[in-house]
C-alpha cells in the first residue's frame, strides 16, 4: 500500500517551503544592513554620505538601510574581506586592493572596474605635504624630504594603499629630475624610506603620528586627509604644501557579488554605490576634500583643488604591475628597507 | 684732575657698563640653551617615536588578538573557533559504564553483567554561523555504529533544515540528550518512537522558543529503532516512507510568572505506510524497563513446502505522542503517552490473517535537586563541585517514574494462530523506579535506578515473573 504520489507531493511542498522561507526575507525586507569596508581616511566622508544615501534610499524605497562602516590600511582591508569579512561594499585605496579581492578570494568578477563609470572610482585624490607651522624645515618639494636631519611620516605600503600612492608619486618625481632613470628613482625612495621613523598601518594613524604624537617634520598625506587636519588643528599649527608634481589617486569602489548574493542585498549595494555619483553624492565628497568627477562640482570647490600635474598609475604599468614590481614580496619596497 | 674725571667718569658709567654686562651675560647662555633646546627636542622627538612605536605594536597585538582562533579547552569543551565564534569545531563525548543486576527469578543470571553502555565521540561544528553538522559514531556493545551524522543550515530561527541521519522528533524523552536524561534507560514510551534515522526535517522556533515545529520525511524505522538496525544498515529496505511532525508549546515561556516559565506541551506524530514480507518483518519487539526481551511478534515456525508464517507489518502505522513536562526550581516532571497503530498480517496455512493492533505506554518522571540545582530539559548547572577534602558536595538528585506499556489484546487473539505467542510475549508491563543521580563535577554523573516491574502474560503458567533491576553507571559526558 505505497502512495509514491503523495510521498512526491509532500517532498515538493517542504522542497517548496524550502524556497519560499530562504526567500521570504529577501522579498519582504523592509530593513537592510549593508557592511562598507572602506580604508583609512574615509570614516567622515562616509559618515555624511550613508545618512544622506539612508534618506535618499527611504524616501525612494521606503526602506530602511543600516550602513556600518569599517576601516583601516587598505591592503589590510582587502585582506579582511577575502578571508571573511562579510563586506557587502568594498570602497578601498585603489584598484589593486579590489584586484586582490576579485583574484584572490574571488568574489567579484575581474571586470569589476567596468561595471561603474570612471572605472569604478567615483572620485580622486592626490598626495601633498603637511608641514608644521611656518614650514621650519623649508618643506617645498620631493627632495626636500631626502634632506639629513628631515623627519618624514608616511604609511607603510604594504598595509596602506595611500602609502602606495605616496611612494609612486616620490618615485615619479625622483625620475621627472635631470638624468632621472629607475634606478635614480630607487636611491631617491630609499633616502626617503631611511628618514620614516614610524611606519603606520594606515594614513589615518599616520596623521595620528604627526599631528597628535608631533613626530615629524613633514607628513606625505592624501590631500583630503591633509585638509581636514588644516581644518581641525587650525592654520596657526600646520600648512600643506603642494609639490611640483604628484599622482593621480584613484580610490576604487565595488559591490563584493558573493556576499551580495548570500545575503540578498546586492540591489541596494549597487545602488549606494551609484548615488556616489549622484550631484548629492559628488557634493558630500567634495565637502569632503575628494577630488569631484562630476565637473560642474568640481568648479564649485575648485579653490580646495589647486591645479599640479598629476602622473597616473598608467605610467607605472597599471596596478598589477606596480604592485608586483615594488609592493609584492621581494620587490623594490622590500629590497630598499632591508637594505 | 684727569684722574679723578676719569674714575668719577667711571663711576657715572658704571650702571651702564653694569647694564649692558647684564644685557651680554646672557647671550652665551642663550646659545648653550639653544642647543640644549635643540637636544631637548631631539630626545622628545626619540621618545615620542618610541612611544609611537610601541603603541603600534599594541595595536597591531590587540588586532591579531582579536582576529586570531580561539581555542578553549576546559572541563566543559574543548573547541576550536574563528575569532567572531561563527566558525567552530568541537570535540565532544560521552562515556557510560554500567552494572545491571536483578533480583529474584526474574532474569537469568547470565543477565547480570559489566557494559559499556554508550562510547560516543562526537564532533561537531559550525560554519557561518548558519551551517551545522554533527557526527557522532558508538562503539559500546563491540560493533562500531553511526548514530548521528547530520548536516543542518539555520537560515532563520523558525526555518532550519537538517538532512542526515538524527532523532526524528515524535517521543518527547527521545529527543532528550543522553547526558540529561534523569533515569538511565528511556522509559517505556520511548520503546514505540523511531530513535535515529535517515531523513531530511523543517523545523523552527517562533516566538522564541513559545511554540516549535518539525516535519520530517524518513526512511522508517520500527519502533524503538535506529535505521542501523534495518536489515541493511543505513539502508532504505522497504518503498514506503515514514512521514513525522511534532508541535510544541512553551505558553508562558517569557512570563514573568515563575511558576508557570518551565511549563511545555505538545504532540508528536508518525505515518508510515508500508509492505513487510515474512521474511523481513518490519516489526519490533519491546523491552522490560531492565532491558530484556519480554515481547516478540510470532517468527517463522513452518517447515518445508509451507509459507513462512511469521507476522509482518502489512500497511499503516500510525504513531502519536502527546507529551509535557513542567519544570519549576528544583523540581522537574516529565509525562508523556504513546500509541502507535500498526496494520500487521500472517499467513497461516495459505490463509493470510490481517488486523490493526494498538498498543500504547505512558510515563510520569519525577525528579528533585535535593541541593538547589534548577531542574529544566536541557541540562543544568551544578552549584558545588565534589573534591575530596574540600568543600563542595556536587549536585544529588532525587528522581522517580511510574510507567505502562499495554500491548494490543488482539495481537494474541487466535490462539496458536495469533500474532504474538502469550506464552512468551507479555501483553502488559507496569513498571516504577526510583534512582539517585550523583554529579561530583559537571561532566561527570553516577547513576543508581531501582526498578520493579510487573507482567502480564509472557509466560507458560500465569505471567512472567516481577523483574527487580538494580543498574549503577559512571557517566562521563564531556
Amino acid at each position: 500500500m505505497n502512495h509514491p504520489n503523495w510521498k512526491r507531493r509532500l517532498l515538493l511542498a517542504m522542497a517548496s517551503a524550502v524556497f519560499i522561507g530562504g526567500t521570504a526575507g529577501i522579498a519582504q525586507a523592509a530593513e537592510v544592513t549593508l557592511l562598507n569596508v572602506s580604508y583609512d581616511p574615509t570614516r567622515e566622508l562616509y559618515v555624511d554620505f550613508n545618512k544622506a544615501f539612508a534618506e535618499y534610499w527611504k524616501k525612494k524605497t521606503g526602506d530602511t538601510v543600516n550602513i556600518r562602516q569599517s576601516h583601516g590600511g587598505s591592503g589590510r582591508q582587502a585582506r579582511s574581506v577575502i578571508d571573511g569579512l562579510a563586506a557587502d561594499v568594498v570602497t578601498l585605496a585603489l584598484a589593486g586592493d579590489v584586484d586582490a579581492i576579485a583574484t584572490n578570494g574571488k568574489l567579484l568578477p575581474q571586470n569589476w572596474e567596468e561595471r561603474l563609470p570612471n572605472n569604478s572610482a567615483p572620485y580622486t585624490s592626490t598626495i601633498v605635504f603637511l608641514v608644521r607651522k611656518g614650514n621650519p624645515k623649508k618643506i617645498k618639494d620631493w627632495g626636500d624630504l631626502v634632506r639629513p636631519g628631515v623627519s618624514v611620516v608616511t604609511p607603510n605600503p604594504k598595509t596602506s594603499g595611500g602609502a602606495r600612492w605616496n611612494y609612486l608619486a616620490g618615485w615619479a618625481w625622483a625620475k621627472r629630475q635631470p638624468g632621472g632613470s629607475d634606478e635614480t628613482a630607487r636611491e631617491y625612495v630609499r633616502k626617503l624610506f631611511k628618514n620614516v621613523p614610524v611606519l603606520d598601518t594606515g594614513a589615518r594613524g599616520s596623521t595620528t603620528t604627526f599631528v597628535q604624537r608631533g613626530i615629524g617634520d613633514v607628513a606625505i598625506s592624501w590631500e583630503n586627509e591633509a585638509w581636514l587636519a588644516l581644518k581641525e588643528l587650525g592654520p596657526d599649527k600646520v600648512e600643506i604644501v603642494v609639490p611640483s608634481i604628484s599622482i593621480l589617486a584613484e580610490p576604487s569602489v565595488a559591490v563584493v557579488d558573493k556576499v551580495v548574493l548570500r545575503r540578498g542585498t546586492r540591489t541596494v549595494a549597487e545602488e549606494y554605490l551609484k548615488y556616489l555619483y549622484s550631484p548629492e553624492g559628488q557634493e558630500i565628497a567634495a565637502r569632503n576634500y575628494y577630488r569631484p568627477r562630476n565637473p560642474e562640482v568640481a568648479a564649485k570647490h575648485q579653490e580646495l583643488f589647486p591645479k599640479l600635474e598629476l602622473v597616473t598609475i598608467k605610467e607605472f604599468g597599471g596596478w598589477a604591475k606596480a604592485q608586483k614590481e615594488h609592493f609584492g614580496d621581494g620587490g623594490v619596497f622590500d629590497q630598499i628597507t632591508t637594505q | 684732575m684727569n684722574n679723578k674725571r676719569a674714575v668719577a667718569l667711571a663711576i657715572l658709567l658704571l650702571p651702564f657698563s653694569g647694564a649692558a654686562l647684564a644685557q651680554q651675560a646672557p647671550a652665551e647662555p642663550a646659545d648653550g640653551n639653544a642647543e640644549l633646546k635643540q637636544e631637548i627636542e631631539a630626545q622628545k622627538q626619540r621618545l615620542a617615536v618610541l612611544e609611537r612605536k610601541l603603541e603600534l605594536q599594541q595595536e597591531a597585538a590587540a588586532t591579531a588578538a582579536a582576529s586570531a582562533p580561539r581555542i578553549t579547552a576546559n572541563a566543559q569543551r574543548f573547541q576550536i573557533a574563528s575569532s567572531d565564534n561563527s566558525n567552530f569545531i568541537r570535540f565532544r563525548g560521552t562515556l557510560f559504564a554500567d552494572n545491571r543486576a536483578y533480583a529474584g527469578d526474574s532474569a537469568p543470571e547470565t543477565a547480570d553483567t559489566f557494559l559499556l553502555r554508550s562510547v560516543r565521540p562526537t564532533f561537531e561544528g559550525t560554519f557561518a554561523g548558519i551551517y551545522d553538522f554533527k557526527f557522532t559514531p558508538d562503539f559500546a556493545g563491540g560493533r562500531a555504529s553511526v548514530v548521528d551524522a547530520y548536516a543542518a543550515a539555520r537560515f532563520k530561527p523558525g526555518f532550519v533544515v537538517t538532512v542526515g541521519k538524527f532523532k526524528p522528533s515524535v517521543g518527547l524523552e527521545r529527543l532528550a540528550s543522553e547526558p540529561d536524561l534523569r533515569f538511565m534507560e528511556r522509559g517505556l514510551p520511548t520503546f514505540l518512537v523511531p530513535n535515529r534515522d535517515l531523513g531530511v526535517q523543517l523545523s523552527g522556533d517562533f516566538a522564541g522558543g513559545a511554540f516549535s515545529y518539525q516535519v520530517g520525511y524518513f526512511n522508517g524505522v520500527a519502533d524503538g529503532q535506529s535505521s542501523d538496525n534495518l536489515p541493511s544498515p543505513d539502508v532504505e529496505s522497504d518503498t514506503g516512507g515514514d512521514y513525522a511532525a511534532r508541535v510544541f508549546f512553551q505558553p508562558f515561556i517569557d512570563s514573568d510568572n515563575f511558576n508557570l516559565r518551565g511549563f511545555g506541551f505538545g504532540i508528536g506524530s508518525t505515518w508510515q505506510d508500508l509492505d513487510g514480507v515474512a521474511t523481513n518483518p518490519y516489526l519490533p519487539s519491546y523491552r522490560s524497563q531492565g532491558q530484556l526481551n519480554v515481547f516478540s511478534y510470532r517468527g517463522n515456525t513452518a517447515t518445508g513446502t509451507t509459507p513462512n508464517n511469521a507476522t509482518f507489518a502489512d500497511g499503516e502505522r500510525l504513531r502519536l505522542a502527546p507529551q509535557l513536562y513542567y519544570y519549576r526550581g528544583s523540581f522537574g516532571f516529565l509525562g508523556e503517552y504513546t500509541q502507535v497503530k500498526q496494520d500487521v498480517s500472517r499467513n497461516v496455512g495459505g490463509t493470510t490473517l490481517s488486523d490493526t493492533l494498538t498498543h500504547s505506554a505512558w510515563q510520569g518522571q519525577f525528579s528533585w535537586f535535593i541541593t538547589g540545582e534548577e531542574e529544566s530539559f536541557r541540562g543544568f548547572t551544578p552549584q558545588s563541585t565534589f573534591r575530596p577534602g574540600k568543600e563542595g558536595t556536587g549536585a544529588w538528585e532525587l528522581v522517580a517514574r511510574i510507567q505502562e506499556l499495554d500491548i494490543d489484546d488482539d495481537a494474541f487473539a487466535g490462539g496458536a494462530n495469533s500474532f504474538a505467542n502469550p506464552l512468551t510475549a507479555i501483553s502488559k508491563e507496569s513498571s516504577y523506579g526510583i534512582g539517585v543521580n550523583w554529579y561530583p563535577w559537571n561532566t561527570v554523573k553516577l547513576s543508581l535506578n531501582y526498578d520493579v516491574t510487573r507482567f502480564d502474560g509472557g509466560a507458560a503458567t500465569g505471567d512472567r515473573a516481577d523483574e527487580q533491576a538494580i543498574f549503577s553507571r559512571f557517566a562521563i559526558n564531556y
